[in-house]
């Protein structure tokens, strides 16, 4: 996007700022996406000093020492294992989720009945807290990696279902006769109408389920302590090395903000032609 | 009776429910199930109207309800202060923003075992918790509601001589009010089950935690009431709330 | 006109949007001057984009003139006048989280007016544009044409000498429109407010104007102000009789060529059917 030069106003933040880093370097400044950069590198700042200063040792890491205990991680192989268990899980969870979903989902939206009848039930299981229910998986399924992806599939699922069953709802009955006219069969009817214009809310229901999907992994995970990432968490903290901590979390966080970046922009390319 | 109408609807709805229940009553009555992991439907009702009659769910309840109302008076308030003094102008509308759903997105489950770290396995923990996830909704919903007031409100209220306090009192927070509701309403509901999660997984205390301990002592028919029990405090805040929410918006 | 006689005066006022940068900048308005008579009931009328609204705008001080001053009652407009100037909006700006009655009754607490009397003002006015029965009704439950009555007696109610009205009539039907339009002229001949309203039809303006400033196209300047000599209360024959046709068909003469001008998009270019060059005598 071509930036148009304004000419700073006498006395405003702009002006004074250009006066000590020069009228280029305050024009990027004073745009939002500058400021967001400024106020995430002063957050920082922030933590470092004021970790190293004020800060337990125990409980508290600065960034430098979390990038170190981060790199530390990197040559434990067993934490690494853990991750990447943790990654296969949601992905297996999330893949489960979509086939699943889109399963349940196209049936009931395609039948009004269905729709009207099943739709509320699915509703209202959306609507439960279905953390309480871990324990029970866990019991049920055992501590193993079954139990994760079942209990992040349980999360997946509800969103896809709804989106899906939005996305087939939307559809203007006129398409359909319009299709029926020309001669389409009902599969072709399925495979180049219905399946087209439920795709784009689909990607909304995948971001939403991806979401769902990392949270009950995660929950899992994090509940059962023998193993994985709930494992090493439970170890770092009791042994008080916050840094590795910080650094684990750091981890997940980054990956569930590149997954749900992923989601987004697909949501968004798929979305292109709702205008 | 047409068939499709709203009766056979509800029939079907209900028939759902009983084939649930007949299938839970038969496999616990055939022995198909291990009553240690499957309690018969009736053993776990006795439990639940056990649990209920004298009470003995309070003290768990009330830990569980402490927390949430503690990080309610954290998150409620912090997130509509900073949601109004964002919206007030473009720049930080665009500057925070996006800053606020980015972390939004975020599983805030994951920043668990720092928040168990920092604050230990006890109440403060979970208050971080729900402190937390219900801080985004709300702030994020503030922001839009008072960003997106019509003008003309503001124009013809100016017109009249409205300014300061009296502007923002009368005109922008009933306008910007419905949009802050489904913010609050979102934010009350995702911190409760966030708390409950959170017990769950470590906890000292509270109805998360008490489901645990029944779990590992094996007497899975007074889990299931609790967990039960649990289920309908769950159903009970989402129509309070959302009873609050559909009358803050009549208009 | 005698200077204690005129209410607004309106002198070389000229704006533009998007003046902090020059490739944007767009002149809304050019030198436009007017003496605005105690009582009168001035109309401005013009194509899309021609200024009057801003004209208006700046008149009622919610906006300040790029250059030019505004006085009214011969001082200078330096920001909203509620005491003295009262708005009309053509989108109903009634707030929706209240009733009709309570949005009266806030309208007047704006302006400063001691709480006792603000509900007997706000009933006296709406039973004044025949809403009374309304009164506790929201403005999500009124029609169209109930709203804009609504906005009206809120402006009465408040007592000002200047009645300010942006298309007050514009979001309507033309039936409901002819019969407000009516009530209008009625209800403004009691009051002796000065008012000044902007519309966009020309039957309207001279149904109910003293005078009708026509404007050009963007950037606005006054063409012509035409005088209507008609006694008040305007009579509904008049709205069919052949003086009002005649003075209409003047008015779509002056506009012609300028909204002409407003769809090509540019000045100057010629029409599909030459028209002779317009006047350019502003008054």
């Amino acid at each position: 996007m071509r930036t148009i030069a304004q000419p700073a106003r006498p006395g405003g933040f702009r002006e004074g700022l250009s006066r000590v880093v020069g009228t280029r370097t305050a024009d990027w400044v004073a745009k939002p996406g500058g400021t967001r950069l400024l106020i995430v590198i002063a957050f920082f700042i922030v933590w470092e000093v004021g970790v190293r200063f004020f800060g337990d040792p125990l409980f508290l890491s600065p960034p430098s020492e979390v990038l170190h205990g981060f790199f530390i991680l990197l040559g434990e192989p067993k934490v690494i294992a853990a991750v990447t268990l943790t990654f296969w899980e949601i992905f297996i969870g999330f893949l489960l989720s979509v086939i699943i979903g889109v399963s349940i989902g196209l049936p009931v939206g395609l039948n009004l009945f269905s729709r009207r009848s099943l739709f509320p039930i699915i509703l209202l299981l959306y609507a439960t807290p279905q953390v309480v229910f871990l324990p029970l998986v866990i019991l049920y399924f055992g501590i193993g990696t079954a139990s994760k992806i079942a209990f992040g599939v349980s999360h997946g699922i509800f969103p896809i279902i709804v989106t899906v069953v939005a996305g087939v709802q939307n559809l203007n009955p006129t398409l359909l006769t319009a299709s029926r006219s020309m001669g389409a069969s009902q599969r072709q009817i399925l495979r180049w109408v219905v399946f087209p214009h439920m795709v784009p809310s689909l990607f909304t229901g995948m971001r939403l389920g991806m979401t769902g999907v990392l949270l009950g992994v995660l929950l899992a995970e994090l509940y059962v302590s023998s193993g994985g990432i709930g494992y090493y968490t439970r170890l770092f903290t009791d042994t008080f090395a916050p840094s590795k901590v910080f650094a684990l979390v750091g981890v997940l966080a980054v990956f569930a903000v590149i997954l749900n970046e992923l989601c987004r922009r697909a949501e968004t390319h798929f979305n292109r032609w709702r205008g | 009776m047409k068939w499709g109408g709203k009766l056979v609807q509800r029939l079907v709805q209900l028939g759902f429910l009983v084939a649930l229940l007949g299938t839970w009553h038969f496999m616990t009555a055939t022995g198909t199930i291990n009553p240690l992991l499957l309690p018969s439907v009736p053993s776990v009702w006795t439990k639940f109207v056990q649990i209920v009659s004298n009470g003995e769910y309070w003290p768990h309840l009330k830990i569980t309800l402490y927390e949430y109302l503690v990080s309610m008076c954290i998150f409620v308030p912090s997130g509509l202060t900073v949601g109004y003094l964002v919206s007030r102008s473009r720049f930080t509308v665009r500057t925070f923003d996006p800053l606020f759903s980015g972390l939004y997105a975020i599983p805030q489950i994951i920043l668990l075992p720092v928040y168990i770290l920092y604050f230990g396995l006890g109440p403060g923990s979970k208050i971080a918790v729900g402190a937390t996830i219900g801080f985004f909704p709300v702030v994020l919903n503030t922001i839009a509601g008072f960003s997106s007031v019509d003008r003309l409100y503001i124009t013809a209220a100016k017109s009249m001589g409205a300014s300061g306090f009296k502007m923002f009192w009368s005109v922008m927070v009933p306008a910007a009010w419905p949009v802050v509701l489904t913010g609050l309403r979102i934010g009350l509901i995702i911190s409760f089950l966030a708390i409950l999660g959170t017990e769950t997984i470590v906890s000292l205390s509270g109805l998360g935690h008490r489901i645990v301990t029944l779990a590992e002592l094996l007497n899975t028919s007074l889990m299931f009431a609790y967990i039960i029990f649990a289920v309908m405090v769950a159903i009970a805040l989402n129509f309070v709330v959302s009873t609050a929410e559909a009358r803050g918006k009549r208009h | 006109m005698n200077s204690r006689d005129v209410a607004i005066k309106v002198d070389n006022v000229s704006h533009a949007f998007g003046l902090e940068d020059e490739e944007r900048r767009v002149s809304a308005l050019e030198n436009a001057s007017l003496d605005i008579g105690r009582g009168e009931l001035l109309s401005l009328i013009g194509p899309s984009g021609c200024g009057k609204s801003t004209l208006l705008n700046i008149i009622g001080g919610l906006m300040p003139a790029m250059e030019g001053t505004v006085l009214i009652n011969g001082a200078p407009v330096r920001g909203p006048l509620p005491q003295t100037v009262a708005y009309v909006f053509q989108e109903s700006a009634l707030f929706p989280w209240r009733s009709v009655r309570e949005n009266i009754e806030l309208g007047l607490s704006f302006q400063g007016a001691p709480a006792r009397e603000r509900t007997g003002r706000a009933m006296d006015a709406l039973s004044a544009v025949g809403l009374a029965d309304f009164a506790n009704h929201y403005p999500s439950q009124l029609s169209g044409g109930m709203k804009q009555r609504a906005q009206l007696a809120r402006a009465m109610a408040l007592k000002t000498d200047i009645l300010l009205m942006d298309e007050p009539f514009g979001a309507l039907d033309e039936q409901t429109r002819m019969v407000l339009g009516e009530d209008l002229s009625v209800l403004l001949a009691q009051t002796h407010k000065t008012i000044v309203f902007v519309t966009h039809s020309l039957s309207e303006a001279v149904f109910l104007a003293d005078r009708v400033a026509v404007f050009t196209a963007r950037p606005g300047r006054i063409k012509q102000v035409m005088s209507v000599n008609e006694p008040h209360p305007r009579k509904p024959e008049f709205m069919t009789s052949d003086k009002l046709s005649n003075m209409r068909n003047e008015l779509y003469e002056l506009l012609h060529d300028e909204i002409r001008k407003t769809m090509m998009g540019t000045e100057g270019v010629a029409p599909i059917a030459a028209a002779p060059a317009p006047k350019r005598a502003a008054r």
